[in-house]
């Protein structure tokens, strides 16, 4: 079960990182077609109209994708950012429980979130809705990953909540970045 | 229930969801929840969904991720520390030294990225380790970095001035032009600030005292040509007519690689960290974009910021205090909500106001993203305290106060631009 | 009871201007019964969200640009295909055949159509005189749909996407040289900072489309709904009327601000229309049947 889940939140992260690699290689490659043009204006004095069609569209797609998939790695990297002025005043059990309970109250609030998305997603499915750019793509089909990645979310969360319950440390204790020397 | 009711409940509720730990987005998300659920009936659930859906996928956002990753090749090549050491010599004299590469190197990247959020991750990526490993004030490194990254959004391109322009229907080109001179002035007031500390505090600045002949200088000054070739090419394929602003930040990233690959820092390892580390504080970033989208919208619904803002309109106030409510209302918006959100909810019934006591609206836009700018760095909600304290591991009021120095110098800049508008006016009537 | 209601446009459109007479309206008609909020400006739901509240219910009622469903049905976007109808008349006899395909479109998702209103004329903005259509040849076209995009193709232009706050930066570096837009948008957006002609080519009227959410206005009771058909019907009325108006008032700024503003010559609009009806089959065959009807029905 363990090794699942480390696989499942790898692969959500990586593929979110696939999806900003994609956002640097489509836009680059549009500029590269805008370089050639203005090359071939100077030259020629006529424009060819070199264009990805739809590439602002994929753009913010993939971005949404990113954004979301990337949301459980995130959290257990320590990424996501949160205030432990006050719970940092408490002793380890008080914290302990408070910690359970901040992770129950995100569980809740996540799962809540993946519910509806994934309504969101049938419901574009359902109505056959396209998304409005020059390539008609299904708009669930860019929908999806985001529900998914609410749903990766929420299942680590019920997994650092077990963890926590259980006595552990949370997955993400301790990490986070510090480019401070101290 | 009343507004003022409702205001306190979710006063009070960010406060606990903020205290308890919870993650910020997830707080954000929570206030507008129970602002929803309290206030309207409208389907809460799918409501959030649309606004996650609409404000995740979006063609001006997309270059945040770039031009994080951007700073994370960098960072992970030997070009920020190079471009450390060619500066250095050259700082030597000028008091608060490689302090103030946080303000002039926020001050080039606002000309490329239209965020704040963007310019804090990137320079903040480049310049903490740097300054910090070479002893200079936490305070001041954290400080100078969250007040100059607000740059992003008042040096041209800017998201809030196209924002504000679109909803304004003035002219983006116009506003673009008049962010320039108090862009300049903001540089100006910042880096006097930090020169004027570093007279009075000389003890607390390491001591980079060697000095170095003219010829050792300019050989040290060769090691700044490849970060120079890449603020060069970034500009110079929006100015070429190549590149939007936000493809410019592509442009970034595949010169990063092309210097890294150069210096022979890229590889494997390298390349495949730097990308996820991307990611991770992009997904952060944005996140909270989302959490602050959901609450916006729950804000539009309850209609709160709207009759704040028409009871401000009902006050019949004169220029001046009229300017002054105004300030100060947008202050504190600008500690709860994003502060593009603010703009938007509140311009249908601010416009108005504005323009009968004869304000400029060209001048009012300029205005309105100073303040806007300050709430990015006022706690809870700032997005610039949010990146740094994600860099540096430093608690939200340690960052806070760190920033306060830079809020007040912005606020003095309000003033400035008050007494004199031609700051503001006079290069687009030029125009 | 209160109704949110999104719009896309800012406050100073007229049809938002419009809009907000209709709730103006709707409240002094039902004596304050029926109060309507209008979230200007994208503030409430973004553009492409506004149509997808309304159908679940999540807003009553929402205004947004018809065509921009033109992906889900062609029908949705028949009043932007170029030179098809091109003057205030024509647009009134296309959305009469339009009306009862779209009503059904609607219909089908929960929604109604309360009145539509078109944009004045859509003109042709360059960087230089345009006198046939040779002179569009290898010029950086911007375009944001299919159907545009298909327009600068076949005109020989080089289509460029360019996203709308970007355009005034596009065009002052050439990344641009040429869009197509109403006089409304191009005065709103002070497009004398960044080009310098207007070509009156009278493209196309597309509408904007106010709609309400079917449950929503069942709701109602029966006076309160009259009330609302009632100033929909007075709404669209004057929302012509404004937008007629629009067209002459918007040209004029463009000329008072330095914008050359030229009449076509024959020859090119010759050209165009020629472009146009080379379209109008590809609308056809994507369009099929349903599409054959509602044209036979603009045709007569
Ligand atoms: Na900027
Ligand atoms: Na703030």
């Amino acid at each position: 079960m363990r090794q699942i889940l480390t696989a499942l939140y790898k692969l959500s992260g990586a593929v979110a990182a696939l999806c900003i690699l994609s956002i640097a290689a489509v836009v680059f490659a549009q500029v590269c077609l805008n370089l050639v043009d203005k090359l071939a204006k100077l030259t020629t004095g006529q424009a060819i109209g070199l264009t990805i069609p739809s590439y602002a569209d994929f753009t913010g797609f993939l971005l949404a994708a990113a954004t979301f998939l990337g949301l459980a790695y995130a959290l257990r990297a320590g990424g996501h950012i949160r205030v432990t002025l006050v719970t940092g005043l408490l002793g380890p059990t008080p914290r302990r429980w408070v910690e359970a309970l901040v992770l129950a109250v995100a569980l809740g609030m996540a799962g809540y979130a993946t519910v509806y998305m994934g309504l969101l997603v049938a419901e574009s499915h359902e109505y056959g809705d396209m998304t409005s750019g020059m390539v008609a793509l299904p708009l669930w089909l860019v929908q999806l990953p985001v529900a998914i990645g609410l749903g990766v979310l929420s299942i680590a969360l019920l997994d650092d909540l077990i963890a926590v319950l259980r006595g552990a440390a949370p997955s993400y204790e301790g990490k986070g970045e510090n480019l401070l020397s101290e | 229930m009343t507004v003022a009711t409702l205001s306190i409940i979710l006063f009070v509720l960010l406060f606990a969801f903020l205290g308890s730990g919870l993650w910020v987005a997830l707080s954000l998300l929570g206030v507008g929840m129970a602002a929803m659920a309290l206030f309207t009936d409208a389907p809460l659930g799918l409501v959030m969904a649309t606004t996650i859906w609409g404000n995740g996928n979006s063609w001006a956002l997309a270059a945040l991720p770039l031009f994080v990753w951007m700073g994370e090749i960098l960072f992970r090549s030997r070009l920020s520390e190079d471009m450390f050491t060619g500066l250095s010599p050259w700082m030597n004299r000028l008091p608060g030294r490689l302090l103030h590469v946080n303000i002039f190197g926020c001050g080039i990247f606002a000309a490329v990225s239209g965020s704040s959020a963007a310019t804090a991750a990137t320079i903040g990526k480049l310049s903490i380790p740097e300054l910090s490993k070479r002893g200079y004030p936490e305070k001041m490194v954290i400080g100078t970095l969250a007040g100059s990254a607000t740059l992003g959004l008042l040096i041209p391109p800017s998201i809030i001035l196209i924002v504000y322009g679109v909803a304004t229907e003035q002219s983006i080109a116009r506003l673009f032009v008049a962010g320039i001179v108090p862009g300049i002035l903001l540089v100006t007031l910042f880096v006097g600030y930090v020169a004027i500390w570093g007279m009075l505090n000389r003890d607390l600045l390491p001591d980079e005292g060697e000095r170095f002949p003219l010829r050792e200088k300019l050989r040290r000054a060769r090691r700044l040509l490849p970060v120079m070739g890449l603020i060069a090419g970034v500009i110079g394929s929006i100015y070429a007519g190549i590149a939007s602003p936000t493809d410019a930040a592509a442009v970034g990233v595949v010169l990063a690689l092309v210097l890294s690959w150069a210096s022979g820092s890229l590889n494997w390892q390298s390349f495949s960290e730097g990308l996820m580390g991307a990611m991770v504080t992009s997904c952060m970033i944005a996140f909270i974009l989302a959490g602050a989208s959901f609450l916006t919208v729950a804000m539009g619904f309850t209609g709160i910021p709207r009759l704040l803002a028409e009871w401000i309109g009902s006050l019949q106030l004169s220029t001046y205090t009229l300017l002054a409510a105004l300030t100060v209302f947008f202050v504190i918006m600008g500690c709860f909500l994003d502060g593009i959100s603010v703009v938007v909810l509140t311009t249908s019934v601010i416009m108005p106001m504005v323009q009968k006591v004869g304000i400029d609206p060209l001048w009012f836009g300029i205005f309105v993203v100073i303040v806007v700018e300050m709430s990015q760095i006022t706690p809870p909600v700032g997005f610039n305290l949010f990146v740094l304290q994600s860099l540096t591991g430093r608690n939200i009021l340690t960052v806070a106060r760190a920033a306060l120095p830079f809020f007040l110098l912005m606020l003095l800049a309000l003033a400035i631009i008050v007494a004199v508008p031609q700051v503001v006016t006079f290069l687009p009537e030029a125009m | 009871e209160t109704w949110d209601m999104p719009t896309p446009y800012p406050d100073a459109t007229f049809h938002t201007v419009n809009v907000h007479d209709f709730a103006k309206d709707v409240a002094e008609k039902t004596g304050g019964k029926l109060e309507i909020k209008v979230h200007s400006a994208g503030s409430l739901f973004k553009h492409p969200e506004i149509s997808k509240a309304v159908r679940s219910g999540q807003v009553p009622a929402g205004e947004f640009f018809l065509s921009l469903l033109n992906n889900d049905n062609p029908a949705f976007g028949v009043d932007s295909l170029p030179f098809l109808a091109t003057s205030y008349d024509d647009a009134a006899k296309l959305w009469a055949a339009q009306k009862p395909v779209i009503d059904a479109l609607l219909d089908a998702q929960g929604m109604m159509a309360l009145y539509a209103v078109p944009w004045p004329p859509q003109g042709l903005y360059t960087t230089k005189e345009i006198k046939t259509v040779d002179d569009l040849k290898g010029l950086k076209f911007r375009t944001y749909n299919s159907t545009l995009e298909q327009f600068a193709a076949l005109a020989g232009a080089a289509p460029t996407q360019v996203e709308v706050p970007d355009i005034p930066q596009a065009f002052t570096t050439g990344q641009v040289e040429a869009m197509i837009t109403s006089p409304s948008t191009g005065a709103n957006s002070k497009a004398w900072d960044f080009l310098s002609h207007y070509t009156d080519i009278q493209a196309w009227l597309p509408k904007n489309i106010v709609v309400v959410n079917k449950r929503s206005f069942r709701r109602l009771d029966e006076a309160t709904q009259a009330a609302v058909l009632e100033a929909a019907a007075a709404a669209e009325t004057r929302g012509w009327e404004m937008s007629r108006a629009e067209t002459a008032e918007k040209v004029a700024v463009l000329k008072e601000n330095g914008i050359t503003v030229v009449e076509p010559s024959a020859e090119l609009m010759a050209g165009l229309k020629a472009i146009g009806a080379q379209m109008l089959d590809g609308w056809k065959a994507a369009a099929g049947a349903e599409g054959e009807a509602l044209l036979n029905a603009y045709q007569q």
